[in-house]
C-alpha cells in the first residue's frame, strides 16, 4: 500500500500487536462493579431469605426490612466501587460501542424477566404463597441482570 | 469474533507522527478502548465514526477500511 516493505516491517515492531489485551475503560469497570455488588449483596439477600423460609418465615412483610438493607448496601457498594473505578480510569462517558454492547446484552437477557413474570403469574393461578411469588419475580430480575452484565463483559473482551 | 472489515488505522497512526490511540479517540469522540477494539477487529464502527476516522487521516474511507465480504448468494 505504501510501497515500502521496510517501513511496514518497522511498524509491526514498533506498534502493539492487534488483539492484545485492552485496558478496561471506566464503563467496563462500571459493569464489573455492578456485577460484583449484585452478586455479593443481592446474592447474600437470597441466602438470608432462603434461611428465613427454611425457619418457617412465610410472611412477606418480614422480608421487607432485610430487602431494604440489601438495597441500601447495594447502593453503598456500587457508589464505593464507582469511586474506585473513577480513580483508576477517568470517566469518559458512554460512546457508541458502550451503548451497542449495553443494548445487545439487554436484548439477550430480557427473556429471563419475562419468563419469571410468566412463572409468577402461573404460580398465582395455583395459589402459591405470596412470599414465593415475590421471590420468584425478584430472582428472575436478579438472574436477568447477572446475564446482562456477564454478556456485556463478554462483548467488551471478545468483541461485538 | 470474525469480521470481514479490515482497517489500516495502526499504519495510518504511525504515518501521522505516531499518533496515539488516545489522540485519535479524542478527535473522533470515542474512548481509547473503542479505537483499540476497532484496530483489533473486535468492533466495526458506525459509518459516522468510520468517516470521522478517515477525516482525521485525510484519506478516503476505502483507504482506511476494507471490506472482504461477499454479497449473499454470490
Amino acid at each position: 500500500m505504501y510501497g515500502n516493505f521496510d517501513i511496514m516491517s518497522k511498524i509491526s515492531v514498533s506498534l502493539p500487536e492487534p488483539g492484545g489485551r485492552v485496558s478496561l475503560s471506566f464503563e467496563e469497570r462500571s459493569v464489573w462493579v455492578q456485577l460484583i455488588s449484585l452478586l455479593l449483596v443481592l446474592g447474600g439477600y437470597f441466602i438470608v431469605a432462603q434461611q428465613m423460609v427454611s425457619r418457617g418465615v412465610t410472611e412477606l412483610v418480614v422480608f421487607a426490612p432485610v430487602f431494604a438493607v440489601a438495597v441500601v448496601l447495594m447502593v453503598v457498594v456500587t457508589v464505593a466501587g464507582h469511586i474506585v473505578a473513577a480513580l483508576v480510569s477517568r470517566p469518559e462517558g458512554q460512546d457508541e460501542r458502550d451503548r451497542l454492547i449495553s443494548w445487545r446484552a439487554e436484548s439477550q437477557s430480557g427473556w429471563l424477566v419475562a419468563t419469571g413474570v410468566l412463572a409468577g403469574i402461573t404460580a398465582m393461578v395455583f395459589s402459591v404463597p405470596t412470599v414465593w411469588v415475590a421471590h420468584l419475580l425478584l430472582f428472575s430480575l436478579f438472574l436477568s441482570e447477572i446475564l446482562k452484565l456477564t454478556l456485556q463483559l463478554t462483548y467488551y473482551r471478545r468483541g461485538i | 469474533m470474525a469480521v470481514a472489515i479490515r482497517n489500516q488505522i495502526r499504519v495510518l497512526r504511525f504515518h501521522h507522527g505516531e499518533m496515539t490511540q488516545q489522540q485519535l479517540a479524542e478527535q473522533v469522540g470515542v474512548t481509547r478502548q473503542t479505537i483499540n477494539a476497532i484496530e483489533a477487529g473486535k468492533y466495526s464502527p458506525s459509518l459516522e465514526v468510520a468517516f470521522l476516522i478517515a477525516l482525521v487521516f485525510a484519506k478516503p474511507l476505502e483507504e482506511v477500511f476494507q471490506f472482504d465480504g461477499q454479497l449473499p448468494g454470490a
